[in-house]
């Protein structure tokens, strides 16, 4: 084998030739030039001497500019992907809070049509169903949407069916006039408490957790560090040319990276912008979404203490501790938060006529405190409690819609912008591999 | 050997021929495009599948602490049914100057403690939701002595266990929950006189096409056999051997278990358990001999015992007159048969 040349002058050999009698050498790839005959003196040509060293240099400048373009265009998206996860997590939060509140509505239900006495009026029976039914399509979606939900959902799934179960039994021996099926209902109640309301606050708890990961994660910001090294590299290659070549103006090289700097500071921008607005819905509706789905989820809470409470017939001292510190969260949250202040009226309404229920019973008229908790019309407590569930509903609903369309409308022109600065990039490693290809073309 | 190449455009330098060097940079931006492409390929799927969240974990309950404790050493005596002298005759309420039956009779009801679970004798009617039963009629008699109206009463349903610790801290005023009056409660509560005797058996599942079973505590070795907490049923059901006790709130909560096969027996009062086996038909009460004496008495606070007295009164005055008998017949005659002679109360306790 002929050895390598070892000058630095540029030696012309003709390409192409090879001995008639020899097989085609299979095609190099990088790394295995050692193992192919000739491969290394090719490599050593293609390398040796200054345009060698510009080849090299040319290749290295290429790669910067191919990842550089490729950080840009991989912040955005990923800074875009975040953007578009953290709605879907919010979606799976505002749904998990309503499973939590449609399982308590459903208990609340039930109890009190015990606490009436005799058969349970049509109207509530169609409530607890449509609470109920509500659970199950909530469950169904929350594991399609989420997975990581699944097994959590899964097991919910079963604790309902448990609960309903009970409630069933406790229906049947209810109507065959047996005090079994009170104590059936406290047996699903008392599971519901300790089972299903544990595993969908954790599913709650979970989400919103994965939503806020989601928020930081919208600044990508700290993958561009890695495109502001790749500009560096591509300047040093530029100015290393220039030096070498003693020519300082190389347009096409230059457009390139001037091309490659606009893509950087274009998606840099535009991360910066995502992030800033994906704070302000952090910080604002999201947050207000998930206050008011707390004060909804209290209040239900509440409200289904106020029945245990009465049912339990002087013994429920638990039952009322439990609405007071409900009452406590609910009026600690509607102070918190700005713009509240209709929904913090029609909770005192409430609560008055829970005070007044207290009273009647405290004071030895369970059947009164009873006939006062369960009436409706204007004025009840029943009623004030629906106008106050209706109106935090909404205010719910209004929050966290805002905030899921917020979020979509965020990352939407995300991939329009890196697929311009992809393009960018395909043109940059043209002008940038024009650019030298020039310089070496002059030296020779 | 001369130099060998690869194809083309690795070649292109040796060249002076332009055209072939355009060639060689058109190969270059090609493969560059192709990486560019798969770099942008890359990053899209990196970014879509970078994030994959953890299964959301779920509390696991708490395992419930084992619920055997060792029976507490009982303490014996031989006047457990004994209770103080009844007054010559029932006082007008205004003349009472006693303090714990002033502050009652000032309140304008009387606050009792009662179980609404047990059937016939305590129990919530699901279909007007009033607590109704023998106890609850005798509470009745109570207070339309005091006050001339049956309904001044204030029905607190408590459990087995809250009877002592109610009564003590005068949450209540009075206890009409088949209670059973035992050398053990009179060292921290006071009682009326007898007014019911009951006794303690088994409640089993029904042998198909049976009417009559002899099972007893003993037979049940290694049965799952449900008593309440706090009560002297569960207290002797663990000084049996064999059985495996299991406990629940209240009797009906053991008839809950025993429907959900999560016990195979109920221990307790006979008349409990009549009770319990009218709400379900696949059970059926032992008729083996009673295992206990339970002489049911009001329970009332350690130190009322004026109180104890004017009750007294009032259940000698239902016995004799035959309201005891009434109240009888309207609850337990069907499963029990008629009236019995009403138990002879004991005085003179000091």
């Amino acid at each position: 084998m002929t050895s390598a040349p070892t000058t630095n002058l540029p030696v012309a050999i003709a390409a192409g030739q090879r001995s008639p009698d020899q097989p085609l050498p299979p095609n190099t790839i990088a790394g295995s030039l050692s193992g192919i005959p000739g491969a290394r003196t090719v490599a050593n040509r293609l390398l040796h001497g200054t345009p060698g060293r510009m080849r090299l240099f040319g290749l290295l400048a290429v790669v910067s500019a191919l990842v550089l373009g490729a950080v840009s265009v991989t912040a955005l998206l990923s800074s875009q992907n975040a953007v578009e996860r953290a709605a879907n997590n919010t979606a799976q939060v505002v749904l998990a809070q309503s499973l939590h509140v449609d399982l308590l509505r459903a208990d609340a239900i039930a109890t009190n049509a015990f606490l009436v006495g005799g058969l349970e009026p049509p109207a509530s029976r169609q409530a607890y169903e449509g609470a109920m039914a509500s659970v199950a399509r909530g469950i169904a979606q929350g594991s399609a949407a989420q997975p990581a939900d699944a097994e959590a959902l899964g097991l919910l799934s079963t604790q309902v069916q448990q609960y309903a179960a009970l409630v069933e039994q406790a229906r049947t021996n209810n109507r065959s006039g047996l005090p079994l099926g009170a104590q059936y209902l406290k047996q699903a109640s008392a599971g519901l408490r300790a089972d299903a309301i544990p595993t969908v606050t954790a599913v709650v708890s979970a989400n919103e957790e994965r939503a806020q990961a989601e928020f930081d994660r919208s600044n990508s910001s700290l993958q561009l560090a890695f495109g502001v090294l790749a500009l560096i590299a591509l300047l040093a290659v530029a100015v290393w040319l220039a030096r070498r070549t003693h020519r300082y103006v190389n347009i096409s090289l230059t457009a390139g990276i001037v091309l490659l700097l606009v893509g950087l500071v274009v998606a840099s921008v535009t991360i910066g912008s995502i992030s800033q607005a994906t704070k302000q819905v952090a910080t604002g509706t999201y947050q207000r979404a998930v206050a008011l789905a707390d004060v909804r989820t209290y209040a239900n809470d509440a409200r289904a203490n106020e029945s245990l409470t009465l049912i339990a017939r002087g013994s429920g001292k638990a039952n009322q501790d439990a609405w007071t510190n409900a009452n406590d969260q609910v009026v600690k949250i509607l102070g918190d938060n700005d713009g509240l202040k209709y929904l913090q009226v029609q909770w005192s309404a409430y609560a008055q006529s829970h005070a007044a229920i207290r009273t009647l019973d405290d004071g030895g008229n369970w059947d009164k405190a009873v006939a006062e908790a369960t009436k409706g019309g204007s004025g009840s407590a029943s009623a004030q409690f629906t106008a106050f569930d209706t109106s935090v509903t909404q205010a719910r609903d209004e929050a966290a819609g805002s905030a899921v369309r917020q979020l979509q409308s965020l990352g939407g022109s995300a991939p329009w912008f890196a697929f311009a600065i992809g393009l960018a990039t395909l043109v940059a490693c043209w002008l940038v591999i024009r650019g030298i290809g020039k310089r070496i073309e002059e030296y020779r | 050997m001369s130099h060998r190449t690869t194809p083309a455009p690795a070649a292109a330098p040796g060249k002076t021929d332009g055209t072939m060097r355009r060639g060689a940079a058109g190969r270059r931006l090609r493969s560059g495009l192709t990486a560019v492409a798969a770099v942008a390929g890359l990053s899209v799927l990196a970014a879509c599948s970078g994030v994959t969240y953890a299964e959301t974990q779920v509390p696991t309950p708490p395992t419930t602490a084992a619920t055997s404790k060792p029976p507490a050493t009982p303490v014996t005596c031989d006047n457990a049914t004994q209770s103080y002298d009844p007054l010559p005759s029932i006082p007008a309420s205004a003349s009472i100057t006693d303090a714990a039956m002033k502050r009652i009779i000032t309140k304008g009801y009387v606050t009792v403690g009662v179980s609404a679970d047990t059937y016939l004798f305590g129990a919530r009617n699901p279909l007007d939701g009033r607590i109704e039963g023998f106890d609850i009629d005798i509470a009745k008699a109570v207070a339309m002595s005091i006050f001339g109206d049956p309904n001044k009463v204030q029905l607190r349903v408590i459990t087995a266990a809250d009877r002592i610790p109610l009564l003590e801290n005068r949450s209540v005023d009075m206890v009409v929950r088949n209670m059973s009056m035992t050398c053990d409660r009179w060292q921290d509560i006071a009682f009326s006189a007898e007014y019911y005797r009951s006794g303690q058996t088994v409640l089993v599942a029904k042998p198909a096409g049976a009417t009559k079973v002899d099972t007893t505590l003993q037979q049940l070795k290694g049965k799952k056999v449900c008593a309440p907490t706090g009560t002297s049923s569960l207290d002797k059901l663990r000084s049996v051997s064999g059985p495996i006790a299991v406990t629940a709130p209240n009797h009906t909560g053991c008839l809950v278990l025993f429907q959900q096969g999560d016990a195979d027996a109920i221990t307790g009062d006979d008349t409990v358990l009549a009770g319990l086996a009218a709400q379900d038909p696949y059970t059926i009460v032992s008729s083996a001999p009673l295992i206990t004496a339970e002489p049911y008495g009001i329970g009332l606070n350690k130190n009322d015992r004026y109180f104890a007295s004017y009750v007294n009164t009032v259940l000698a005055q239902v016995k004799s007159d035959g309201e005891w008998k009434t109240i009888y017949n309207r609850w337990l005659a069907q499963p029990l048969g008629p009236a019995p002679t009403p138990p002879k109360p004991v005085y003179g306790r000091r």
